[in-house]
């Protein structure tokens, strides 16, 4: 409970045996329920999951982060929560953080907080070319959002849950963050950006999206996300 | 000259005959395949049609008119099968999310203990 709230996060999983333990092992006292959603993984991650007090959805195959987290929002709306977050399983996000997004949206009232890694000092170990692609999936999103958003593919989010009642989310692979915002701006909800950190490790960039598949995003986006 | 005819129409022999081996086949579509293949069979014996043709419409050779029909005919097909494809990847993901969501294991290590839920045995 976080001031009377439900407080219920998500954590779309693939393949992520190694770090998901570290990553629950984190969560902050004031989330209720925390939903792992295994997209269909072929290592221990449900496995290790089920030592943790957390829900276990299994996707029987793989779709993507996007059908993984929308999987966890319909559960955590069944399970009447009053704010979903989002939270990746690579141990790239600092749990403290959750506690940021949930206030904003608790507090200070918005539909949506999304974390940004560029509100604050310039994120440590971040690819060049990373930063570049990011760059220019802001301007892409101003462009055809209208939104302005400094950062439009950070996983960490929180969401009112009326709010997400309205939101779709049909992109199945990573297509599904710049659909998040679009879904804002045509519902017209409010949000704020909130400082987030990332960091950035020898596992995460190994594992992390790769500045090609900025290419496969708008693809993605364009085709309508079925392959 | 010959033997380039015999092996195109074995080949469409052997896409027609592919066709009409699924048993769930209309009887329509049946026909459109096999008027297709008398068509092209025609096209490859006697290729002075389609330069008639080509000539009536105003393209220089027959051979040219025949490959931009093909083209914007495999180009609506791909379109058509990609088509398939999304609604065919989102009854798949409906039925997954269907399946996760009924089949969720609810916590096991006793209730609402955060703090307990650090040691994984």
């Amino acid at each position: 409970m976080y001031k009377e709230h439900t407080v219920c996060v998500v954590v779309p999983a693939y393949n992520e045996e190694k770090l998901i333990g570290r990553v629950l092992e984190t969560m902050p006292d004031y989330v209720d329920k925390i939903v792992v959603v295994d997209d269909g993984s072929s290592d221990e991650t449900a496995t290790i999951a089920s030592g943790f007090d957390v829900h276990i959805l299994r996707h029987p195959v793989n779709l993507g982060e996007g059908a993984a987290i929308a999987t966890g929002i319909e559960y955590a709306l069944l399970e009447k929560a009053d704010v979903v977050v989002t939270f990746d399983a690579d141990g790239q996000m600092s749990a403290e953080d959750i506690g940021a997004v949930v206030n904003e949206v608790l507090e200070e009232g918005v539909d949506v907080a999304l974390g940004s890694r560029f509100l604050t000092a310039r994120p440590k170990g971040m690819p060049r070319m990373k930063k570049i692609g990011l760059k220019l999936a802001t301007i892409f999103t101003k462009l055809s959002t209208g939104l302005k958003i400094t950062d439009t593919h950070n996983g960490l989010r929180a969401f009112k849950a009326k709010a997400l009642r309205k939101i779709v989310i049909t992109q199945n692979r990573m297509a599904h963050a710049s659909e998040i915002l679009s879904e804002i701006a045509r519902n017209k909800l409010t949000y704020r950006e909130v400082p987030v950190t990332i960091s950035y490790t020898d596992y995460s960039k190994a594992k992390g999206q790769s500045i090609f598949n900025t290419i496969n995003i708008l693809y993605e986006l364009f085709t309508g996300g079925g392959k | 000259m010959i033997s380039i005819k015999i092996i195109l129409t074995i080949f469409l022999l052997v896409i027609l005959r592919a066709f009409l081996v699924q048993e769930s086949l209309v009887l329509t579509k049946r026909v459109v395949a096999f008027s297709m293949f008398l068509v092209l069979v025609l096209l490859v014996m006697f290729p002075k049609i389609s330069t008639c043709v080509a000539n009536a419409v105003g393209i220089g050779r027959g051979v040219d008119l025949v490959f931009y029909f093909s083209h914007l005919f495999l180009l609506f097909l791909i379109v058509g099968l990609w088509r398939r494809s999304v609604v065919l990847m989102a009854t798949i993901t409906k039925l997954s999310r269907a399946i996760a969501v009924q089949s969720a294991r609810k916590p096991q290590v006793g209730k609402e203990q955060k703090t307990e839920g650090k040691d994984p045995t």
